[in-house]
């Protein structure tokens, strides 16, 4: 059984660190603290979401959406915090005489957002082909 | 909607969930920062493409959300006012953060909060799990 998880991090927190004996799965970075406590080697699959940590990331959700935002935060679920984040919903319109596909896409920005992990399909550093 | 998690509330333990295994939930994961948004005015995207925006009550550990004081958008942009609504924790796709919040303050205290309740309730055994 894994030992207890302590809150690490560069600055003093102020409160005792947690007694959980689960692992902490919150991983966010602020300048350059690292605020979580897993070992800093790539073990699993969301390790890899870890190294994007406060980088620009592309994440591929759910009903024909996009987001390209700034990584603050994620957790085991993927429920994630993107800063400065635009979202791109595309939508198939299909013309009535002539049948062919119309993609229309549609853009908002949002400055912060929690985004709801059972949304999310991937994940990848921003693509560089438009 | 119901969710399968959803269990019948447990006497009051600790302040403000209902019982320990909601609390562990949520500390082990991101929903902690969405109970440091109580209070505040945000904007929540329903999984149906709607929006509501109001103060939130309260959220629990499986993302249900309380708000009250609504201004709800449906996904055809026809606004109703509503004074409460509650959100199940499968039907949110976004909660917008307010640009004056800061996350890692917002989380150290939520996670301050809970370890206060938990000292103050007497030094119970079963919280303080020793290193093995």
């Amino acid at each position: 059984m894994e030992t207890e998880a302590s809150i690490i991090t560069s600055l003093p927190l102020g409160f005792p660190t947690c007694l959980f004996e689960l692992k902490m799965h919150i991983y966010l970075k602020r300048q350059q603290m690292l605020f979580c406590c897993t070992t800093n080697t790539v073990e699993e699959p969301l390790d890899l979401i870890r190294l994007s940590l406060d980088e620009r990331i592309y994440v591929k959700m759910r009903n024909d959406r996009e987001l390209r935002g700034r990584l603050h935060a994620y957790d085991q679920h993927l429920n994630m915090i993107l800063g400065d984040v635009e979202e791109t919903v595309t939508t198939v319109e299909i013309d009535e005489e002539t049948y062919e596909e119309l993609y229309k896409s549609t853009k908002r920005n949002i400055p912060m957002l929690f985004v709801r992990g059972d949304g999310v399909v991937l994940v990848a550093p921003p693509l560089r082909v438009g | 909607m119901e969710s399968a998690e959803n269990q019948t509330p447990e006497p009051e333990l600790v302040a403000g969930f209902s019982s320990i295994r909601e609390r562990t939930i949520a500390e082990n994961s991101l929903v902690i920062l969405l109970q440091g948004l109580q209070g505040q005015v945000t904007t929540v995207d329903l999984r149906d493409e709607s929006t509501a925006r109001g103060h939130v009550v309260n959220v629990d550990a499986f993302m249900n959300i309380r708000l009250k004081k609504v201004l709800h958008r449906d996904r055809r942009g026809r606004l109703t006012q509503l004074e409460d609504l509650f959100v199940t924790g499968r039907n949110v796709r976004y909660v917008h953060i307010p640009d004056h919040m800061d996350i890692m303050e917002t989380i150290q205290g939520q996670l301050a909060k809970s370890h206060r309740v938990r000292n103050f309730a007497g030094g119970r055994k079963e919280y303080a799990k020793k290193k093995s």
